[in-house]
């Protein structure tokens, strides 16, 4: 990929900032304001009850006086609750992002400007899965860390207010650099397993006449349906390889980033929670996000998606205004 | 000599209907190509297919290019205003110029504030909120800010007052076209254009019934105000138009003795319009007021 082609695409990517600056600033700086806004009344609501602070700053010096594994599942775990928000909006929008991404244009016959551009249909198909892919998770975690840091500095006024040490008390114990690796590392394999979910919506979008949302929802449910009338049918019972369950799995198994790492004996057949140790490791380990890489259905939907695309960047290359 | 558009049998169908039946075309460079034909000829449809914007049979090359397989490389060097209010409605003006300036490597900003700067057209004001005549001011100024081979326009000036059409077109032959440019414009305001034209297209049902210079056609076609007493005696002559205007019968003729017709009545140059209405013949003077009609 040369220089020209990284310009481009970057030029391309702002052009989605901007067409879409509801889907990509104001949800997540509305996110932001709303968690920080529900932090503020409890505190407020808070002081109300406890009048001098006492109770609370006393829980503050308890807290410190906590053993550290103690402190850090507690903090890493509070901040990476805050930022769950953030990723459940995230994926909802950019599914309605993609489902116009190739389809307003050619309705407000835009399209024709945009075509008489000297760039490729692969690189605009490309542009706009990276920004789905890349710029949206980018800017939605940016987000949840500057929500982070005020949180953390909220904390930190009433940290000297009890006397503790509000670094060793909160900043330390949250992480914050290896909570935000896991999190940016676990947005990009999250978005790799949602890939053939974004390329099914792209490939409708490119193509659909009207409402590309409705007709990417539709489709995979109507065969879901005739799968399971004819295997009741047929056999009267479900269906071996449910086809809609596939689909609702994957969908699912991507809402959060990094699936929260259940230890569970395999061997046994039954889920026993009781081994499972509580720690920060079960939600912020690098090497759960890196063991999806290793699957075999993360590449199959890989595979999956890259034909998808290929036939979005055909029907894009014959799109115009009709 | 390097041809810019080069079409052989150049077919396009949609069902039944032939919207291109097999033209053949040569355009040089240089040239301001007028592209007239009434709705539905077929003119959008070459317009497209030159472009790369939609599928066709026979031979085609742009510049060199196919236009349906080397498009995103054509692009470089063709501009075009494929119809009129297509600039993105959700933009302010300075990001549909950043984003050309960005995306286009023959833009040039200088230009283009250059040619907006008689304009009412605020920066910061959304596409949506331009009225149309100034969503057009903005596209051509964009437009004639790329230095490209091919100009293609289509109905360029469409809804724009009388002042700003004579500006565009004194612009375009002024300042943008040159010996190594072709400008290729349909429209229906022949008038408009006829003076600056240098090759005239006649398109019809999908075939081009007219493809010649302006001194081809000026040399070739005249007018004759018969004298009443001539009357009869010109139309024995086979006029391909005969039209009354205030009582005088007015007849087009093709390449006919200049002297026989000097006998006949006042001779003049016929105007693009009137050539236009007697190629086009009596279906489609039938055709319009069976729209009207209808």
């Amino acid at each position: 990929m040369n220089m020209q082609t990284v310009k481009t695409l970057w030029a391309l990517m702002r052009r989605e900032y901007w067409e879409n600056p509801g889907i990509l600033k104001w949800a997540p700086v509305i996110i932001a304001a709303l968690t920080l806004f529900g932090i503020i009344i409890s505190l407020i609501i808070g002081a109300r009850f406890d009048a001098e602070l006492a109770f609370t700053l006393d829980a503050i010096r308890e807290f410190a006086n906590q053993p550290i594994e103690q402190r850090r599942l507690f903090m890493s775990g509070a901040m990476f609750a805050t930022s769950a928000m953030f990723f459940q909006f995230l994926i909802l929008l950019v599914l309605f992002y993609l489902s116009g991404c190739l389809y307003d244009d050619r309705k407000d016959r835009s399209i024709l400007f945009w075509k008489s551009l000297p760039v490729s249909d692969r690189m605009t198909v490309g542009s706009k899965l990276l920004t789905a892919c890349l710029l949206a998770p980018a800017l939605y975690l940016a987000a949840a860390v500057v929500t982070q840091l005020v949180i953390l500095l909220i904390a930190t006024g009433y940290g000297l207010a009890a006397g503790v040490n509000p670094f060793t008390t909160f900043w330390l114990p949250s992480a914050l650099p290896r909570l935000w690796l896991v999190l940016g590392t676990g947005l990009i394999v999250q978005a790799m397993w949602l890939l053939p979910v974004y390329a099914w919506i792209m490939f409708c979008s490119s193509w659909a006449p009207r409402v590309p949302i409705l007709i990417a929802i539709a489709i995979p449910l109507g065969l879901s349906l005739m799968q399971h009338a004819w295997s009741l049918a047929s056999a009267f019972r479900l269906p071996d390889i449910n086809i809609g369950l596939i689909m609702l799995k994957r969908l699912g198994s991507g809402i959060v980033p990094t699936n929260v790492n259940m230890q569970v004996d395999t061997d046994s057949h039954r889920a026993d929670f009781t081994d499972v140790q509580f720690s920060e490791e079960l939600f912020m380990n690098l090497s759960t996000v890196f063991g999806h890489l290793l699957k075999l259905e993360m590449w199959i939907g890989i595979g999956i998606a890259l034909v998808l695309l290929a036939g979005a960047v055909w029907f894009r290359r014959r799109a115009t205004d009709n | 000599m390097s041809l810019t558009i080069r079409a052989r049998k150049l077919t396009r169908h949609y069902g039944r209907t032939r919207a291109l039946d097999g033209i053949d075309l040569d355009v040089p460079a240089g040239r301001i190509v007028g592209l007239i034909g009434p709705n539905g000829a077929g003119k959008t449809t070459a317009l497209k297919a030159i472009l790369g914007l939609t599928s066709f049979q026979g031979e085609l090359e742009v510049l060199g290019l196919d236009p349906s397989r080397d498009r995103d490389q054509l692009m470089q060097d063709v501009c075009f205003i494929a119809d009129v209010a297509v600039l993105p409605r959700w933009a302010r003006v300075w990001q549909v110029i950043e984003m050309t300036e960005r995306l286009h490597p023959r833009f040039s900003r200088e230009r283009c504030m250059y040619y907006l700067k008689n304009t009412k057209i605020q920066h910061k004001q959304k596409v949506k909120t331009l009225s149309k005549g100034m969503v057009v001011q903005l596209h051509l100024a964009l437009v004639m800010a790329i230095d490209a081979k091919l100009l293609i326009l289509d109905e360029p000036t469409l809804g724009l007052d009388i002042l700003f059409r004579k500006r565009f077109y004194s612009n375009l032959l002024n300042e943008y076209f040159d010996e190594q440019r072709t400008i290729l414009i349909t429209t229906h305001q022949v008038e408009e254009v006829e003076h600056i034209l240098t090759d005239l297209m006649f398109i019809k049902d999908g075939q081009l019934i007219l493809n010649s210079t302006m001194d081809d056609v000026h040399e070739r076609y005249v007018e004759v105000m018969a004298r009443p007493d001539r009357v009869d005696e010109a139309r024995q002559l086979g006029p391909l138009h005969e039209r009354v205007l205030f009582g005088r019968h007015i007849f087009l003729f093709d390449r006919t003795e200049l002297e026989s017709l000097n006998e006949l009545g006042e001779i003049h140059r016929p105007s693009v319009a009137d050539l236009f209405v007697a190629l086009m013949g009596d279906e489609y003077d039938n055709g319009l007021a069976g729209e009207e009609a209808a």
